[in-house]
């Protein structure tokens, strides 16, 4: 079950996605996430499902991958469809199961069930091929870039992406010692897989003690190891690796900046155009 | 009878991704019973991946693993058996502890066997004295306890299952020498009163060299050599090839005899080192 996690991972390789900086990365996932966020027709929800298909394409993570990330929200997004489905009463009406009751299905909620699932799939698709084109090292240090004029009002961006880092850093290790005392407890004959919730709930007990007690002499040692080498998180730090805007991250800034205007403008200020969602149905 | 086959199997890690590895290639062998057998190869050579199939926490690709004859992945309850019957003690298992009492941590293993309160205590006291746990330790916590009693109650809790078959993931790693002989102590106090197969994984060549009665070679997956010590060590160019080392006495012995003394080199011990020596420095009258 644990090695099912996907979304976090990171998958090493030389695509265009791969090379962008992760800065550009970042704004244009926000400016993306904007865009999904306003668009209120399938045309322009259609574009941008489109272009995180094209994204994941381009980055060459393999289809089994993505689709496993995907996995793990399935449930949430069958849920908010349901929900759509009946919350919603706009349009004809398909099926109305009570003939004394005013509850229905109509095409208004099943449109919106629809629109809803689209949006929730490429907002988990662009955002989770953010962190599986981008190392956890570059990641943090776009972060902490993008936050440092943060710094003038007396936020210690620098710790914070510290603790992030070492935050990333260490969930793979965690993973493997999980792991590692899942197999050994098993090994003495724990049952993880059945029981009732309460039996389950207990059975984690072996887990997390061991798991704690780890994690606690883990901090200590990197601790002691950061202090060894006389870091104190104060004063300036140089780079060995300065991160550099290319071309291509400005144009992809530029076509992103571009995309989300024109999904803003179509969805609140070109009403009457065809691709109003209502006026599709 | 053997008590454990190993028949044909493979084994592959996270197919489909660029992680892909193959751990274990058409590995097959056999255990008897009381047998002490070490298992050495190199960092991702496979014997951990090997010995989590031995009691079915991974299960083969393809090919079988028989205990007492019966494949222990046929259903559910056979591979219940199969964890009972076969222990397995990971890598510094005190970090596996959990308990309130050393007591309590111990009698996990027979708890989750279904056993009566009296044949649980039974059973803690008995692999207490085994791997030579001083009784008043038993109700003390056992994170308070050194480093070297916490890797002897660890190991008792694998022990207190009375496994048919005990297998030890390094069982010596980070152990000083008192540590390291106290640890090799109690494994064969456990074969010689329960009369167990215990397979010993381990970088030591020293180790196997001085109490394994027969040695399996892991290289890349595949089971390189299995044979007695004096089989293992004569291929040394081999091992060495492999990552692998001979024990220093061989080592020692090898280098006099290059030196042009007129000993034999398939000595593995430091005793019979130090008697080869004895009885060459007797020969040249020196002593």
């Amino acid at each position: 079950m644990i090695k099912d996690i996907t979304i976090g991972q990171f998958f090493p390789g030389d695509s265009l996605i791969h090379k962008l900086d992760a800065r550009a990365k970042i704004v244009v996932l926000l400016l993306f996430i904007v865009a999904l966020f306003t668009c209120r027709n399938f045309f322009s929800l259609g574009l941008l499902f489109l272009m995180s298909i094209i994204s994941v394409l381009i980055s060459k993570i393999s289809f089994s991958v993505v689709l496993k990330g995907l996995k793990a929200i399935i449930f949430l997004v069958c849920f908010t469809a349901v929900l759509q489905i009946f919350y919603n009463d706009s349009g004809e009406i398909l099926w109305k199961p009570f003939s004394d009751k005013d509850f229905a299905i109509t095409t208004g909620g099943v449109f919106s069930a629809l629109f809803i699932t689209i949006r929730i799939v490429s907002l988990i698709l662009s955002s989770s091929l953010l962190t599986y084109t981008t190392s956890p090292t570059m990641l943090t240090e776009a972060i902490e870039r993008l936050l440092s004029p943060l710094t003038y009002l007396k936020v210690n961006v620098h710790s914070l992406s510290m603790m992030m880092t070492i935050a990333l850093r260490f969930i793979p290790t965690l993973i493997e010692e999980i792991n590692i005392i899942m197999s050994a407890q098993k090994a003495r004959g724990a049952d993880l897989e059945t029981g009732s919730l309460m039996q389950r709930a207990k059975a984690l007990v072996p887990i997390f003690v061991p798991l704690f007690v780890s994690s606690f002499r883990r901090a200590y040692e990197l601790a002691f190891a950061m202090e060894c080498r006389c870091y104190t998180g104060a004063g300036k730090r140089t780079r060995m690796k300065k991160m550099q805007f290319a071309l291509r991250d400005y144009l992809m800034l530029v076509f992103i900046i571009i995309l989300t205007a024109s999904v803003i403008y179509l969805s609140y200020f070109a009403q009457s155009t065809l691709f109003i969602f209502e006026k599709v149905i | 009878m053997a008590v454990l086959e190993v028949k044909n199997i493979s084994f592959g890690y996270s197919h489909g991704t660029p992680f892909e590895i193959t751990a274990l290639k058409n590995v097959s062998f056999s255990l008897e019973k009381g047998e002490l057998v070490g298992v050495i190869g190199h960092t991702g050579s496979g014997k951990s991946t090997l010995m989590q199939m031995l009691n079915s926490l991974l299960k083969p690709e393809s090919g079988e693993i028989l205990l007492d004859g019966k494949n222990i992945n046929a259903d559910k309850k056979s591979v219940k058996e199969a964890r009972h019957k076969v222990g397995l003690c990971f890598q510094y298992p005190e970090y596996q502890l959990f308990e309130e009492t050393c007591f309590k941590d111990i009698s996990f293993g027979p708890k989750n066997m279904g056993l009566s309160e009296e044949e649980i205590r039974q059973r803690v006291y008995t692999a207490a004295e085994i791997v030579g746990l001083q009784k008043e330790l038993l109700d003390k916590s056992p994170f308070d306890l050194s480093g070297g009693q916490k890797r002897r109650c660890a190991i008792a809790g694998v022990i207190a299952m009375l496994p048919e078959v005990l297998i030890l993931d390094e069982p010596t790693a980070g152990l000083d020498p008192v540590g390291r002989a106290g640890v090799l102590e109690m494994i064969d106090n456990y074969r010689r009163q329960t009369g167990a197969t215990v397979i010993i994984v381990t970088h030591s060549m020293d180790i196997v060299a001085s109490i394994a009665d027969r040695i399996l070679v892991m290289n890349k997956g595949e089971l390189a050599f299995n044979g007695s010590v004096s089989d293992i060590f004569t291929h040394s160019r081999e091992l060495v090839r492999m990552g692998l080392d001979v024990p220093v006495a061989t080592k020692i012995m090898l280098a006099l005899r290059n030196k042009g003394l007129e000993i034999s080199s398939d000595i593995y011990t430091l005793e019979d080192a130090a008697k080869e020596l004895c009885f060459f420095l007797a020969k040249e009258g020196k002593i």
